[in-house]
């Protein structure tokens, strides 16, 4: 059938027209950020746009992503069947007079069926909004059963079902001579056929042309519009998602006349804001957050959507060059409290959960940068923390004279390149905190009983400066990593062991950008070679801490994809393998004690560690494992706080060193 | 009118500690830092700033170094900072301190009438609490020392009023300008430095004042104007940790010891 | 006096400095050298330019440290030697120090400044009279009382019972409050007209005003917070006090100057026995201070603990603190009763400010106050890091804890191992009970 061309051709260069002005416009919005080169490792590049994109990897690990898997691989295959569809209203039957005939059957075939699973997906979508809407699905500014969700899926559905309609009734009219390889379009057609207006199939099949046509037309249109914006970003998202470890932010040039941080929009990178536009509103950040689910006021899909508004708003007039943008951070729509800035863990669950790889946490820190570098505005706790790191490069503000206090009760040498092979690290928490400097003693001792070559900086060992780089004061670590890097050279040191999953990242990953490029092995990597190379023999098997369960740090795992060799640690010193955590491995729940958050104070909302302790204690566990100073103290308080039981907390380090007990 | 903040820079004493052999001063590496009681000093003059326009000028006595503290000073906002530096200068006690640093807050009065000035209620080295109210005697400033509060700055009549700390008891003050106030750690809380003013303050002038600019008697600065003087250091009895009696079976009877121990060593007054 | 002088110059050597003595006192050699052969390093630390040092000894003589001595070649030492056999002494009579001692010994007395608020006298100048009373002993000299007030007359007497010979009394209505200005003259003048030899006053808020306005004008020496003081063989009072943080002892001297002046600590002086009977002579003095000079006006004197708008935690003298190991929020008026008789306040440790028990303007530590009193009671406080950093200098911890092994009787002074249900009220009883015997 031919409808009305000209009508047609104009309604579609209308929408072609209109669709790629705002494209465009999106575009335009999107270079107001700041540069960034995304394209290194392009095959590294297309191989996560295959996996995360296309093969919806991430999406089928939520509940009901098998479902949006479902929608997503039948629109690509639709999207086919919907090209030669606007192009028959120019020049019918694009694919019978072109493909051979066995092609052409079998991809009506396919369309047929596909159009049927997309129906059944869509219908399931809408009565899962309805009636088994998970709450993560709540926000501020959308819920479940929000206008713009049943809009886009009706659009979806009566694309369907027009689709049907549209070739049933062809079918009906005896015009479709391979009615046999569109089952579906066949059930319509008997009914159509079976229907009171069977005399009139001829309006039917244009009525329903026309219906597909025009909802066709108006879903693309709306696409720029809404939260469905993803169909065309989220593709290229995965594509130029970072290579880095999220956790290590850029360096910043301290020169001056620079600003630091973002203070408005436009000091975000294009990046940043093609996230925003990214964004499906899937909720599985805000659900994964461990800010978020103990009624912090951050939500990290809230950040992503606040600076999606802010630039819809800002953006004109920054393009018109107006450089008075309203400012990220502060009250108002389309801005991000300071409170949910300083809530932030820098666990890096929410980059961990989205399924197109928008970057939440580094947008937050660069949020801090400008706070704390360009306003000096932070929580007046970390005044301490700041004063004290620059003065004394430990977060307490203890002499540095005392860092080698803990070697009193042993014979412990000094690092001295050739003589020794490893640096520990001991770190300032093993240093300083004294519950901590048991897990350091702890380590020591395997170390020499394993007859590792090992020594320390001693005195002359400072902060790494993770946390003043999680908070954002950049300016402080970049003189602290400056004078470590240097330290570091200037001593020979090549193989460095940490007991701290915060000094092993920074060391690792963030001293790189410093050209410090090292092998640096976290204590739990470093025992299981040990263990394994049966270098290290334990005197017996650790029995006497009951049941053990393992914690997973954030920067040890997450962070650094570090999760079976703290296992096997356990595994081979108690001779069983340690129990899970519900929340395990990439979906650890965070101790509340990283990025910074060790040295604020909690007021809002319930406690991050409590909700963690109330999880490791529901199996009842003699001994709850971990492998992170800040966990070690997060865990032992918040079971004093529970006041539960005999449960103790160990690292496994300390675990390993009961084993050496005669 | 101008805002005057006398700083010091101090070695960090927290990290002073001795050498347990030879019983001497281990320094080696001890960082110098601004005396922490002058950055409140400081901060209330940028305060005062804020609030009314003026101008502030950071002074500091002491060696071509302590330069350092005064660029902390700028990166904090100040508009000028003044070092105080000749080696006729060094040796000097409070008495001493207090002339030069009164001499050169006489030659800034010259240009424009200093108001206000700010010293730390006391250094975290000397711990003397002497030398603000050396300079209040020596210009004729008003003294208000261990101030935590100011409550009010009457412009038009020229009066300031003050809450004073002092032991078990506050008191409430005015006096007319200039006036000379120390102050006490509870009276603000010093800002962060911003980054650009960190970086700004590096390149900023520091003027350097010797004795050829304040032209001082070299018999009343210095070592040579110091009436005090060091005869002997020594390291102090270090009390160790001790555990009083058997609080477990016997919690009354330790109670009594500890207070017992404590009033032996009058270190409760009752 | 006029004997033969001897042919051979006698060496002087050169200064050295020993390495690991210097403190980095703040140049003092550097400044006492003649001939700018001193010069220092960054780290303030002296280095000897061996061709420019003539040997005076100056600098060896004012290191109070002993970082510098004298060294002889090998000649220069033989020389001496034979020089010292030759029986060669230094007879080189120092006249300057003659006239000094006629121009110190017109100075007399030891005088201790009686620190009063309202009629009400601040411990410490009793505590002063009893040292005043051994150093007049150890110079055979007078105890003077300074008295200045308004309607004050009783505590002459007073001061007569803590062992003072005499009182100087100013007593008149513009000395009703304490303002440097008036007080200042007031001092100035009694000493201008009876000139001390050693002036006390204590190391409070007061007497630190006071004291170092009044030594600027008298121009003297004056030693700040001083620990312990005795007097040497030339009548000089050797002042010794903490520096540095209380990291090192220096013994301060004020040997060319009079009156010598200082503040003495609190607390420190050992409290002397109130005579039952005692008298001595007042002097009453009019010193011509008027009102319409002073331009100073005491508005108002809070008593804290009275109308003082919040607790001041970080500025208490004692403080009582509890942590997670009190239980329950009601079980902090224990604290409370306790720091009541101590005239105190009560903090808390942060997982107690968690809690709820306690608010967050009495916290303690990393994320709290600062704090540094003169005691610090720790009652089931087991002793994190986060505690620690914010209460580790204070003069003296009381750590009150069930479990010995927890890490704050690593930072006490004293500790008591037990329940501090028990232990808590028994020190409060403790306290009451001999407050009341006094």
């Amino acid at each position: 059938m031919i409808p009305n061309t000209t009508l047609f051709a104009s309604l579609l260069i209308a929408s072609v027209v209109l669709f790629t002005w705002n494209c465009y416009r999106r575009y335009a919005l999107v270079s107001i950020g700041q540069a960034e080169d995304r394209s290194q490792q392009l095959g590294r590049r297309f191989r996560d746009m295959f996996v995360y994109a296309l093969a919806q990897t991430r999406v089928v690990k939520g509940s009901f992503g098998i479902n949006h898997a479902f929608i997503f691989w039948s629109f690509l295959m639709l999207l086919v069947a919907n090209v030669e569809f606007l192009i028959s209203g120019f020049v019918p039957a694009l694919f019978s007079r072109f493909l051979p005939e066995s092609v052409h059957h079998v991809l009506l075939l396919v369309f047929d069926l596909v159009s049927l699973l997309a129906l059944v997906c869509v219908v399931l979508a809408v009565v899962r909004r309805l009636f088994f809407a998970p709450a993560y699905l709540e926000t501020s500014y959308s819920s479940a059963r929000s206008r713009e969700a049943f809009l886009i899926l009706s659009f979806i559905a009566v694309l369907m079902l027009a689709y049907f309609g549209l070739h049933g009734a062809q079918i009906a009219m005896g015009r479709e001579a391979a009615g046999f390889w569109l089952p579906v379009s066949g059930v319509f057609a008997k009914a159509l056929a079976a229907s009171p207006f069977n005399s009139s199939l001829e309006a039917m099949a244009a009525g329903f042309w026309w219906i597909h046509a025009l909802v066709l037309l108006a879903f693309m249109n709306y696409l720029p519009y809404s939260k469905h914006m993803h169909i065309l970003t989220a593709i290229p998202n995965c594509f130029f998602a970072s290579l880095e470890k999220p956790n290590t932010q850029p360096r910043e040039a301290f020169e001056r006349g620079n600003t630091y941080g973002v203070e408005s929009v436009k000091d975000f990178t294009w990046k940043d804001l093609f996230d925003s536009f990214s964004c499906t509103e899937c909720g599985r950040c805000q659900n994964a957050c461990p800010a978020h689910t103990t009624d912090k006021p951050l939500n990290p899909r809230q950040v992503i959507h606040d600076i999606k508004v802010n630039l819809l708003k800002n953006g004109p007039r920054l393009q018109a060059g107006d450089t008075s943008a309203e400012k990220m951070v502060g009250e108002g729509y389309g801005r991000i409290l300071p409170e949910a800035i300083w809530a932030c863990t820098t666990c890096g669950a929410c980059l961990q959960a989205c399924p197109v790889m928008i970057e939440h946490m580094p947008k937050i820190v660069k949020l801090r940068r400008h706070l704390v570098q360009m306003e000096a505005e932070f929580p007046e706790e970390l005044l301490n923390l700041f004063e004290n790191m620059e003065q004394r490069s430990n977060p307490w503000g203890i002499a540095p004279g005392e860092r080698t206090k803990w070697t009193s009760t042993m014979d412990v040498k000094t690092f001295e390149a050739g003589k020794t092979e490893y640096l520990l690290y001991v770190g300032c928490a093993g240093a300083f905190d004294s519950r901590q400097k048991h897990v350091t003693v702890a380590l020591a001792t395997i170390l020499d009983v394993a007859g590792v070559s090992w020594g320390i900086l001693g005195k002359e060992e400072k902060c790494c400066g993770d946390s003043l780089r999680r908070l954002g004061n950049e300016f402080v670590f970049d003189r602290m990593a400056k004078d470590n890097v240097a330290l570091l050279k200037e001593k020979g040191v090549t193989k460095i062991i940490t007991q701290c999953p915060h000094c092993f990242t920074t060391l690792k990953n963030d001293y790189r950008q410093y050209g410090l490029e090292l092998e640096v092995i976290h204590h739990s990597e470093f025992l299981q070679g040990l263990l394994s190379s049966g270098t290290l023999r334990l005197n017996r098997q650790v029995s006497d801490l009951g049941a053990l369960v393992f914690h997973d740090s954030c920067y040890l795992g997450r962070h650094n994809d570090v999760y079976e060799a703290p296992r096997l640690v356990l595994a081979a010193a108690t001779g069983s393998v340690p129990g899970e955590l519900e929340r395990n491995r990439d979906n650890s729940f965070c101790c509340g004690a990283g990025g910074g958050r060790m040295w604020m104070e909690e007021h809002e909302g319930s406690r991050i560690n409590l909700n963690r302790v109330k999880e490791a204690i529901s199996s009842k566990p003699g001994t709850i494992c971990v492998s992170c100073p800040y966990c070690l103290t997060m865990f032992e308080d918040g079971l004093k706080d529970l006041q539960v039981g005999n449960t103790k907390v160990r690292d496994i380090a300390e675990v390993v060193a009961e084993g050496m007990r005669p | 009118m101008l805002v005057v903040a006398c700083i010091k820079q101090v070695p960090d004493t927290t990290q002073v500690q001795i050498d347990p052999v030879t019983n001497t001063l281990v320094r080696e590496g001890i960082p110098f830092i601004v005396n922490p009681y002058d950055t409140h000093a400081l901060e209330e003059s940028l305060r005062l700033k804020d609030k009314f326009g003026f101008r502030v000028v950071a002074m500091s006595m002491g060696p071509p170094n302590a330069e350092a503290t005064l660029r902390k000073a700028m990166a904090a906002g100040v508009d000028e900072a003044i070092l105080l530096s000749d080696r006729v200068f060094g040796g000097a006690d409070t008495l001493a301190t207090s002339n030069v640093l009164s001499a050169a807050i006489t030659r800034l009065n010259k240009t424009e009438p200093v108001g206000i000035v700010f010293c730390g209620k006391q250094t975290i080295d000397g711990d003397t609490a002497q030398v603000g109210p050396g300079i209040a005697t020596r210009l004729g400033f008003t003294q208000l020392t261990l101030v935590d509060r100011i409550i009010n700055l009457d412009l038009s009549r020229k009066v300031i009023r003050v809450r004073r700390k002092l032991e078990g008891r506050h008191e409430i003050v005015e006096a007319p300008l200039p006036v000379m106030i120390t102050v006490v750690r509870e009276l603000n809380r010093p800002r962060y430095p911003k980054v650009p003013m960190r970086l700004e303050s590096a390149n900023s002038e520091v003027k350097v004042w010797n004795n050829e600019v304040l032209k001082l008697d070299v018999n009343k600065i210095g070592l040579k104007g110091s009436p005090t003087w060091v005869s002997r250091i020594f390291s102090p009895e270090r009390e160790k940790g001790e555990i009083i009696g058997d609080g477990i079976n016997d919690p009354v009877g330790t109670a009594h010891l500890l207070v017992d121990k404590l009033r032996s060593k009058d270190l409760l007054a009752l | 006096m006029t004997e033969k002088k001897l042919t051979i110059k006698k060496p002087r050597g050169k200064a050295r400095v020993l390495e690991g003595k210097c403190i980095a006192c703040g140049a003092r050699c550097e400044s006492s050298c003649p001939v700018n052969a001193v010069e220092m390093n960054e780290a303030g630390e002296p280095t000897i330019i061996e061709n420019k040092c003539i040997g005076c000894v100056k600098c060896v003589k004012i290191c109070p440290a002993q970082a510098i001595e004298m060294f002889f070649t090998a000649e220069e030492q033989k020389l001496l030697d034979e020089l010292m056999k030759a029986g060669e002494s230094d007879d080189s009579v120092d006249e300057e120090a003659d006239t000094l001692a006629k121009l110190l010994s017109a100075y007399r007395g030891v005088w201790v400044f009686v620190e009063q608020t309202e009629g009400e006298v601040a411990k410490v100048s009793w505590e002063l009279l009893g040292k005043g009373r051994e150093l007049a002993a150890a110079l055979g000299t007078e105890l003077s009382a300074i008295v200045v007030g308004h309607n004050v007359g009783e505590l002459c007497q007073e001061s007569f019972h803590y062992g003072a010979d005499k009182a100087f009394l100013v007593d008149a209505p513009v000395f009703r409050y304490y303002r440097t200005e008036a007080y200042l003259k007031a001092v100035c003048y009694l000493i201008d007209l009876y000139k001390p030899e050693i002036i006390l006053m204590g190391a409070t808020g007061l007497g630190r005003d006071l004291a170092g306005a009044v030594a600027t004008v008298v121009g003297t020496g004056l030693t700040a917070d001083c620990t312990g003081l005795g007097v040497d063989d030339k009548r000089n009072l050797m002042q010794t006090r903490p520096a540095f943080g209380g990291n090192i002892m220096a013994t301060i001297m004020c040997d060319k100057f009079r009156p010598q002046m200082a503040t003495v600590r609190p607390h420190v002086m050992h409290m002397p026995e109130r005579k039952g009977i005692a008298s001595g002579e007042i002097i009453r003095v009019s010193c011509p201070v008027i009102e319409g000079d002073i331009l100073t006006k005491v508005l108002e004197v809070i008593k804290d603990n009275n109308g003082m708008e919040h607790v001041d935690v970080a500025g208490a003298e004692f403080i009582v603190s509890g942590g997670r190991g009190m239980m329950g929020k009601d079980n902090f008026k224990l604290l409370q009763e306790l720091a009541h008789e101590l005239g105190g306040v009560v903090g808390a440790s942060r997982s107690a400010v968690d809690a709820g028990w306690m608010s967050h303007e009495r916290q303690v530590g990393q994320t709290g106050k600062t704090v540094r009193p003169k005691i610090y009671i720790a009652c089931g406080i087991s002793g994190a890091i986060q505690h620690l950093v914010g209460m580790q200098d204070s003069d003296l911890i009381i750590a009150i804890n069930r479990d010995k092994d927890a890490p704050i009787f690593e930072v006490a002074h004293y500790g008591i191992v037990g329940d501090l249900f028990q232990v808590v009220p028994a020190l409060t009883q403790r306290v009451r009970d001999m407050k009341q015997a006094e």
